[in-house]
């Protein structure tokens, strides 16, 4: 009953083996990519499965889960090796000017511009945010 | 709803009806009283994603009697019986749940070992009615089998780490084993008609033979964790009646929103 019973959390997670971090990737429905959807804290592999199907499962929002345990994870945030200082410009696609091409080869060819499909609206994809430092220079 | 009513009401004959009707009840109270005792970890479990699973456990079986108190309203196919007013509209003495959910939650090691102990006999129990003659039973079952299967997994992986942890976990666990033990086998107490429900098809069992079962498969669990195994219960035609405190206690929590006002419209 209620009254039973005086918990202290910290106390009872310090008696216990230590807890730790467990990332969990989902599936929403076949076909889509396993994206990360979280973490959850368990002190081994077994209850981080349990907690992360409840934390991530127990509406039926998944169809897959991978549950990493955070310290087995490749961590790579090196500058030097992700944001070089020096002008990266020339490397993105973006350094392609394509628009000319395209019309002179269509004219060639005979072909008309493809118009935008109506039923597929255009939403704008948010990408990776482009580093500014290194962005095309205007 | 209505073909659920109009084919339960026409798939059990007359002479089974009352044997169904307390086997129903007896399952559904069983669900409902440990997802209430199990909900009373919300807010307070040991930890944050134990909170969690705990609390989504307990919703399990609340729903699970939801749908048991629906076959029952069901059949007994009364002008204005739902299923919410078999569930809250009985008096404490008038519910049919195992003797083994009547001790109060406890404390974690008393709610891991009443959860593996019912969990483990209910799964033996929904086996035993996976190939009943009642298709909407059956039907019902298998789907509850496959939410039951992720509950012993659960009850099993902290039994387990409480067995092995020497010190407070085990004796906690121990304690609260003796505690229930004499209690465990209620699930398999003798239910009114039961050989009419195994010659009409409706449970492949009797329940003596269940508990067997039920034994049979927990032994290997309780011999590897050197765990002392449930004693015999002590007055089994009494294991769904005289219910105690704890449990009056609780039904004045669950019903205690349901009195202020039995007419409400939720």
């Amino acid at each position: 009953m209620t009254d039973q019973l005086p918990l202290d959390r910290d106390a009872a997670a310090e008696a216990g083996p230590p807890l730790e971090a467990w990332e969990v990737f989902r599936r929403e429905k076949e076909g889509d990519p396993m994206r990360h959807g979280g973490s959850v804290m368990a002190p081994d592999a077994v209850l981080a499965m349990h907690y992360a199907r409840e934390m991530f499962g127990r509406r039926q929002e998944s169809v897959r889960l991978w549950i990493v345990r955070r310290a087995d994870i490749l961590d790579l945030d090196d500058p030097d090796l992700l944001q070089p200082p020096l002008d990266r410009s020339f490397k993105k696609p973006g350094g392609y000017v394509m628009r000319g091409k395209l019309a002179i080869a269509r004219e060639r060819s005979g072909q008309s511009k493809p118009k935008p499909k109506p039923d597929r609206p255009r939403a704008r994809v948010p990408g990776p945010a482009e580093p500014r430092t290194n962005g095309p220079k205007s | 709803m209505t073909t659920i009513r109009s084919s339960l009401a026409v798939a059990v004959p007359a002479e089974l009806r009352s044997a169904v009707d307390g086997l129903l009840l007896s399952m559904a109270d069983d669900e409902f009283v440990i997802g209430f005792s199990d909900s009373e970890w919300t807010g307070i479990a040991p930890i944050l994603e134990e909170d969690v699973a705990m609390s989504s456990l307990a919703q399990d079986e609340l729903g699970h009697a939801a749908a048991l108190y629906e076959l029952i309203a069901a059949l007994r196919d009364r002008e204005g019986l739902d299923a919410d007013a078999i569930a809250y509209d009985r008096e404490p003495h008038q519910y049919r749940h195992a003797r083994l959910l009547d001790h109060g939650r406890g404390d974690w090691a008393m709610t891991i070992a009443r959860r593996y102990l019912y969990d483990t006999a209910d799964g033996v129990r929904l086996e035993a009615l996976a190939g009943s003659s009642l298709a909407p039973l059956r039907e019902l079952v298998d789907k509850i089998r496959r939410e039951e299967r992720y509950h012993v997994m659960h009850a099993t992986a902290w039994l387990e780490r409480l067995a092995a942890r020497r010190g407070e976990p085990r004796d906690r666990l121990i304690a609260a084993l003796e505690e229930l033990g004499p209690d465990a086998s209620t699930v398999f107490a003798p239910l009114n008609g039961e050989s009419a429900l195994v010659e009409g098809g409706v449970l492949a069992e009797p329940m003596a033979a269940l508990e067997a079962r039920w034994r049979a498969a927990i032994t290997p669990v309780f011999v590897r964790l050197e765990l002392p195994m449930p004693a015999d219960v002590l007055d089994p035609a009494h294991g769904r009646t005289l219910h105690g405190d704890p449990f009056r206690w609780l039904w004045t929590e669950f019903t205690s929103v349901r009195r202020l006002d039995p007419v409400a419209t939720w």
